[in-house]
């Protein structure tokens, strides 16, 4: 089959490799009809996370049709149209058991090089790291779905992959952003970064019943998704002070919550600690660029949330320690546990009362991921999000 | 047991001489490059009599100067614990086969004793020569969270501490195998499998 290989840093190949086989009782083989580049994926794009291996295939946001099953999984049935969410997870265990399923204990096979960098291992992810247990990826033609008990979820044939895929990882870590933030009625939300999981944390927070939410970002088409699709106040970090702006915005108080929709390679205009941190970065001295999160700790009003979606991997510097202990801050965050978040959310879609598809930029073809890679990364083309198909 | 002590008799011996050999080298013709090496001679001296030796105690290394075993000098010893959530019993049972046990090493392995549900020790032999022995401690977690097993193991390492230390940084150390042996019984425990990449396609040559 064709996959997406992962070479080096900004070197991703579409490749022949083997199809995948059933490896555990619990485990299903997919057939791929749509995936999806995520921005984490850019992540490792950039060879920003440890752990990556030459030819490892990527790939976290995939669906498809079930055509093999193993002896365990018994809730599903050759022929079914699946979405997969992102965490590989049990279900069984202490975890999986209180719906914190990204935390899963079982599902890294390579749980001691996780708990030597994060001290306790979280679950294992499809694509992203042998870190989080090596496993072959979505952006491909087949999959191996392990615990296809638990996690896939069958979607109704009416609906278009476009509008389910999303399922998969963006929309609930946008609606888990926005649920972090505990809105209360009234309550104005900035959201640092308007790509996919932003545009989808702004739509998840007006869900939920946010008053206001302001966007910030720099990219002109992004802005203007944030503005006339979602109805957001907008920021332009490269045109004004990010500070000041939301001083202004919120009436000298600061947003009641905010979302860091950014992670580790945040970008920052003309400003000196964004230099600082790309050259800590450059030397080793800093796994991350934490420009959005020091902002975000910075702006929130006192007694304020930070809600955490964008990733981050390793040590950062200069956190603002003095902010969030003396003005009562409180920051959640952590991968989406998406598993407690699907089937409401396919509700909702079903519904109409949200339709992610409105973030899709461009529909390519497996054999393109290089070039979408690329274009999604240096942001060409008004690159929002890219779906590609087999 | 001192809990600091992470140097075995022969580290100490090599550390006596390694640091005899440094200050005998500094004295012989004094300069500032050789004061360097004597201060380092004495600073092996310093730790060949304490026991200890800093650069190890991240890496948890811990030495029991009297084993509660016959004729076993000093042991490297390992502690880990995990959280099953499955009746004692059951966890119990599972290790009661030898083929469960956390293998180290290669020897024969007699299980030594046991007291259902509670308590599981064994020693692996090779011939009349000990390679390690261990045990498994069974108890209920509080809160009805199902099992906790705490686990032992002592033994002589290859290469003293120094190949302790190195083996623990590589990855290959018999920590990790005893860490990897709780996990993976737990996700078979739990789950009725142990997660695997093992056969999976990729994109290496």
């Amino acid at each position: 089959m064709r996959a997406v290989c992962w070479h080096d840093k900004l070197d991703v190949r579409v490749e022949s490799v083997p199809e995948p086989r059933i490896l555990n009782p619990r485990d299903a083989i997919v057939r791929v009809t749509a995936t999806a580049i995520c921005g984490s994926d850019l992540h490792l794009y950039g060879g920003f996370v440890p752990g990556m291996v030459k030819g490892d295939i990527l790939g976290h946001e995939f669906m498809g049709e079930v055509v093999e099953l193993g002896a365990g999984v018994r809730n599903l049935a050759v022929g079914d149209r699946v979405v997969v969410p992102f965490p590989i997870a049990c279900g069984n265990c202490f975890f999986c058991q209180k719906a914190m399923f990204s935390l899963c204990e079982n599902s890294n096979p390579n749980a001691d090089m996780a708990e030597k960098l994060w001290g306790y291992s979280p679950c294992g992810i499809y694509g992203y790291s042998h870190l989080l247990g090596g496993y072959a990826g979505g952006q491909a033609e087949y999959a191996r779905v392990p615990y296809a008990d638990v996690g896939p979820i069958k979607v109704p044939e009416a609906l278009p992959d476009e509008q389910v895929l999303f399922l998969s990882d963006i929309l609930p870590t946008g609606y888990m952003a926005a649920e972090n933030c505990g809105i209360q009625p009234g309550d104005t939300i900035a959201v640092w970064g308007c790509g996919p999981v932003g545009l989808l944390a702004i739509a998840c927070a007006q869900l939920l019943g946010a008053a206001r939410v302001i966007a910030i970002d720099r990219f002109a088409e992004r802005l203007r998704l944030a503005a006339t699709r979602l109805g957001a106040d907008t920021v332009d970090y490269s045109e004004e002070s990010v500070l000041e702006a939301l001083k202004e915005l919120t009436g000298g108080r600061g947003p009641d919550a905010c979302i860091d929709a950014v992670g580790m390679e945040a970008h920052a205009h003309h400003s000196f600690a964004y230099a600082y941190d790309r050259m800590k970065q450059a030397m080793m001295l800093e796994s991350d660029r934490p420009v959005a999160l020091r902002e975000a700790i910075m702006a929130c009003r006192s007694g304020g949330t930070i809600s955490v979606a964008g990733v981050y991997g390793g040590l950062i510097d200069k956190f603002p320690a003095g902010a969030l202990m003396n003005r009562s801050l409180t920051i959640r965050t952590g991968q989406t546990h998406v598993q407690r978040y699907m089937r409401q959310l396919l509700t909702r879609i079903e519904k109409g009362e949200i339709d992610p598809s409105f973030i899709i930029s461009h529909r390519m073809k497996l054999e393109q991921a290089p070039a979408a890679y690329r274009m999604f990364r240096d942001k060409q083309d008004d690159c929002v999000k890219v779906v590609l198909t087999p | 047991m001192q809990r600091k002590r992470n140097l075995m008799r022969s580290d100490r011996l090599g550390y006596v001489v390694g640091g005899m050999a440094l200050i005998v080298w500094a004295l012989r013709r004094p300069s500032v490059a050789r004061a360097g090496a004597g201060a380092v001679g004495g600073w092996l001296l310093y730790q060949a009599y304490t026991g200890s030796n800093p650069i190890f105690r991240p890496l948890g290394i811990r030495v029991n100067p009297q084993p509660a075993v016959p004729d076993v000098a000093e042991t490297i010893v390992i502690e880990e614990a995990i959280t099953i959530s499955r009746p004692r019993l059951e966890v119990y049972a599972f290790w009661r086969r030898p083929e469960h046990l956390p293998a180290i090493t290669e020897g024969e392995i007699d299980i030594t004793r046991t007291t259902e549900g509670e308590q599981l020790a064994w020693r692996a032999m090779r011939g009349a020569h000990m390679l390690h022995f261990g045990a498994l401690e069974f108890r209920d977690a509080p809160g009805a969270r199902g099992t906790i097993v705490a686990a032992r193991l002592e033994y002589q390492p290859a290469g003293g501490s120094l190949g302790e230390a190195l083996a623990r940084v590589s990855g290959r150390s018999p920590q990790r195998l005893l860490a990897d042996n709780l996990r993976r019984a737990r996700a078979i425990l739990e789950t009725g499998e142990a997660p695997t990449t093992s056969g999976q396609p990729t994109g290496r040559r």
